[in-house]
């Protein structure tokens, strides 16, 4: 480590943020020929760290041969400051050599309000923002994760993004850039040649065009690329990459714990949610692969707890064959199970008797609205009496603490909605005192986390309205006048967020001189992308004429063209409609094992999705 | 149950693992080794592990030490290799025996200090040899009830200052462990107060613990 570099550290908080060499860190060189792969996550240490997909892609990337995967995240102010101070540019935490020496530049793009710290970490970087003002010396810029099913605010300035899941297009991608790089082909001569990979979309070779009145006309596509990108998908999840180990960092991370990937893709249908549809359709692994891969991840990282992720864990088809198997040595071995998203609509008795084997904390579930009708609308199918068992379950088993998670502006949202929302914990404070054997001597909290709607593309709300700002604002005030109880904590999570992620989420690419006239800005944020100094998001929208209600609060036509209608995610136009006439009936739709709703994903898998 | 002292050094990178963040990866180093350690009995198990003297976030040192428990006999070579294994880049085991003085025992340790001059070299230890020759060196240092003025020249001992390629190497040593401990940065800041000071930046390093006689801490 230079002495610069120890100056710039002695002057910053938490430095061990910057210099990589944590246990499990994957050190490789590369022949000339080779490539290196700079994976940047736009957001700090703490929270990139803890994110699965880039754990998976760093360990897939790395095991291909001639291929380096290196990490990179968005410093924090002091430390910007330094950079400044000693000129220097953006380092990778592997070999610390500067970001715009690598081959591939990447991003995840995991939340939409990550968009201006993208474009800020490329200016730290110093590599140009556009594509058309990069040379063939600058890296070629990527992008993959949620966001990339409407990239096209970014459109500008990315390459090529990855429609889909990573581990098999990954290994594609890069043995074709390796043989590309050796023959010395062209940037757009490779890009041209690249549409051929599956689920690679290359925004410079679409244009939208657009009516009077600011809707898409039309999608124009050069004729040698695909007139629609569909997503990748990993058939068989028992078959696909999995890391057997982690980077196990030295500073204390968000999710600090192993993480076993039990599925992907969720059989609820939830209207609201976007990972929902866009991981479609369900792909289990089987408690034998699960278990194994859980195993293999603490023998190596030393981490004391283990974490079954998925949408929605408790639906997972062999869960308590799974847990009988995991406890069997976990228990031997101190580590602790963890089961986020569970559900109340199947959570038992035998579920918490085996998660809570160790630790006893707070309980979380998702309601999401507060009335029977609301929760049909948005198909969140859990009734009153779920919640009711599953506190009971709860409080007998020791609990007293639960948090619950809800909605406001849902469409079709009323005020009699959100009193059911205090109704709902009133009622549960009324079980506790009820139980029987309940904890002596403790009193019971009900935290209800309260989070506001954001349509997202490729779900039956895509084409709804947000409430606006003024309307956020009277619901929440609603809500807390509705609260006379002091064991009832209700919190409103939104700073101006989701009105903000609103207009980027079904943006278009006339968004884009917007993210870069807020990347050149100093006053974006106050502290993180999660609180956005509105204002100065205000004073861009003005400069630069943008009607940020057209994005956020306008209902779009069944007939409108969209910015991502280009792009396919398997579920197709008339099942969001379908889905969509249902909500505003109040009607809902069972789940992919009740009886098939005809989404289209299965096409994406071949086959039906269930036997 | 067998009481074992393990000394290691904490180098380069490693100079920027906290010393909470040192403990937590050393009970992960200790599971990933695979030795028979024993874990505390609470509701909470975890490997049981004490720092007898916490080291300063950014220094670096070729003496720390921790304690733990072994639950079977094993070869303390044996020890050393599966731990090496397994700690990152800058952390190596050095040596591992049963404990010979008790924490308690910890009077001083011995610090490099290397200055980094703003300009002229000279001037710089010039400056430097001078205010520590000054009769008080008066500083505020952080108590558990506030701020509290300090003379570091009643602590300072064995002091040299020499001339090292770029840099100032100044040695000492300082009272450390629980009655008294001062922090080298005192003295470091005291040689080069803000803005005003000849130096641009400094390094720490610890490079021994000695007991009350003056012994190296076993």
């Amino acid at each position: 480590m230079d002495l610069e570099l120890k100056e710039m550290l002695a002057a910053v908080q938490k430095p061990a943020r910057y210099i990589g060499g944590e246990p499990g860190m994957i050190t490789k060189t590369v022949s000339d020929m080779g490539a290196r792969f700079a994976f940047c996550f736009p957001d700090l240490y703490e929270i990139g760290m803890s994110h699965l997909g880039m754990k998976i892609l760093y360990g897939l990337l790395n095991s291909l041969p001639d291929v380096a995967c290196e990490r990179v995240f968005m410093p924090e102010k002091d430390m910007i400051e330094q950079m400044r101070l000693h000129g220097r540019t953006l380092w990778s935490l592997e070999s610390m050599r500067p970001v715009k020496e690598f081959d591939i530049v990447g991003f995840t793009l995991q939340y939409e309000m990550s968009f201006v710290t993208t474009l800020k970490m490329l200016k730290l970087a110093d590599i140009p923002l556009r594509s058309a003002d990069r040379s063939e010396s600058d890296p070629l810029l990527v992008a993959g994760g949620p966001c990339v099913c409407n990239p096209e605010p970014l459109a500008p300035f990315f390459d090529l993004f990855f429609l889909g899941e990573g581990e098999e297009q990954m290994a594609e991608f890069m043995a074709f850039f390796k043989e590309e790089k050796r023959k010395g082909t062209p940037r757009q001569e490779l890009l041209r040649k690249a549409t051929a990979i599956g689920g690679v979309y290359v925004p410079s070779f679409y244009t939208p065009e657009y009516h009077e009145d600011g809707t898409i006309r039309a999608i124009r596509h050069e004729p040698f690329a695909p007139e629609k990108i569909t997503r990748r998908i990993v058939k068989d999840m028992d078959k696909a990459y999995y890391p057997e180990s982690f980077v196990v960092p030295f500073i204390e991370i968000v999710h600090d714990r192993t993480v076993a990937e039990v599925m992907r893709g969720c059989v609820r249908g939830c209207r609201f949610c976007q990972a929902g549809f866009i991981y479609r359709p369900l792909r289990e692994k089987t408690p034998e692969t699960i278990n194994r891969q859980a195993k293999a991840l603490c023998d190596n990282t030393g981490y004391d707890e283990i974490s079954l992720a998925s949408l929605s864990t408790s639906d997972l088809s062999g869960i308590v064959p799974l847990l009988e198997e995991l406890i069997d040595w976990t228990k031997d071995e101190k580590i602790n199970v963890a089961l986020p998203s569970l559900r109340v609509d199947n959570f038992s008795k035998e579920l918490l008797d085996k998660i809570t084997s160790v630790r006893k904390s707070s309980l979380t579930f998702a309601p999401e609205a507060g009335t029977q009708r609301l929760r049909d609308a948005i198909n969140k199918n859990v009734t009153d009496e779920d919640i009711d068992r599953t506190v009971r379950i709860a409080f007998e088993g020791g609990y007293t603490a639960i948090k619950l998670y809800f909605m406001l502006g849902l469409p079709t949202e009323t005020d009699e909605d959100l009193k059911g929302i205090i109704d709902i914990a009133q009622r549960i404070l009324g079980i506790f005192s009820h139980t029987e054997n309940r904890p002596a001597g403790k009193g019971v909290t009900v935290t209800v986390s309260v989070s506001t709607f954001v349509p997202k593309p490729f779900t039956p709300f895509e084409f709804e309205p947000q409430i606006t700002t003024e309307e956020i604002k009277r619901r929440q005030e609603l809500l807390y006048s509705q609260n006379n109880s002091r064991k009832i904590v209700i919190k409103c999570h939104d700073k101006g967020t989701s009105y903000l992620e609103a207009v980027l989420a079904r943006g278009d690419r006339r968004l884009a001189d917007l993210l870069e006239m807020l990347a050149d800005r100093e006053d974006a944020f106050f502290e993180t992308c999660e609180h956005p100094n509105e204002a100065a998001w205000e004073e861009c929208f003005q400069a630069l004429s943008v009607d940020p209600s057209f994005y956020a609060h306008r209902t779009r036509p069944y007939d409108e063209i969209m910015p991502w209608d280009h792009l396919d995610y398997g579920i197709s136009k008339s099942f969001l409609i379908r889905e969509n006439k249902r909500a505003h009936e109040s009607k809902t739709t069972p789940d992919c094992r009740g009886g098939c709703a005809a989404c289209g994903a299965n096409r994406l898998k071949g086959g039906r999705c269930f036997d | 149950m067998i009481d074992i002292r393990l000394g290691f050094s904490k180098t380069d990178r490693a100079a920027y693992i906290s010393h909470l963040d040192c403990n937590r990866l050393f009970q992960r180093a200790f599971k990933r080794s695979g030795l028979p350690v024993w874990y505390t009995q609470g509701f909470n198990p975890h490997v049981y592990l004490t720092f007898p003297l916490p080291l300063s976030l950014g220094t670096e040192s070729l003496c720390e030490t921790v304690d733990f428990r072994l639950t079977e006999e094993t070869p303390m070579g044996q020890v050393l290799d599966r731990l090496n294994e397994v700690l990152p880049e800058g952390v190596r085991a050095l040596w591992a025996a049963p404990p010979v003085y008790s924490a308690d025992k910890i009077a001083s340790a011995q610090y490099e200090i290397r200055l980094y001059p703003k300009d002229s070299l000279p001037d710089a230890l010039a400056s430097a040899r001078q205010t520590l020759e000054k009769p008080q060196l008066l500083v505020e240092k952080k108590t558990k009830k506030g701020m509290k003025q300090v003379d570091l020249k009643q602590h300072l001992s064995d002091v040299t200052l020499t001339q090292e390629g770029d840099c100032i190497l100044l040695v000492l040593t300082l009272p450390a462990g629980s009655r008294l401990n001062i922090n080298p940065s005192l003295v470091a800041g005291a040689l080069n107060p803000p803005a005003t000071g000849p130096f641009r930046f400094f390094t720490i390093r610890r490079t021994a613990i000695l007991t009350d006689s003056g012994e190296m801490f076993r």
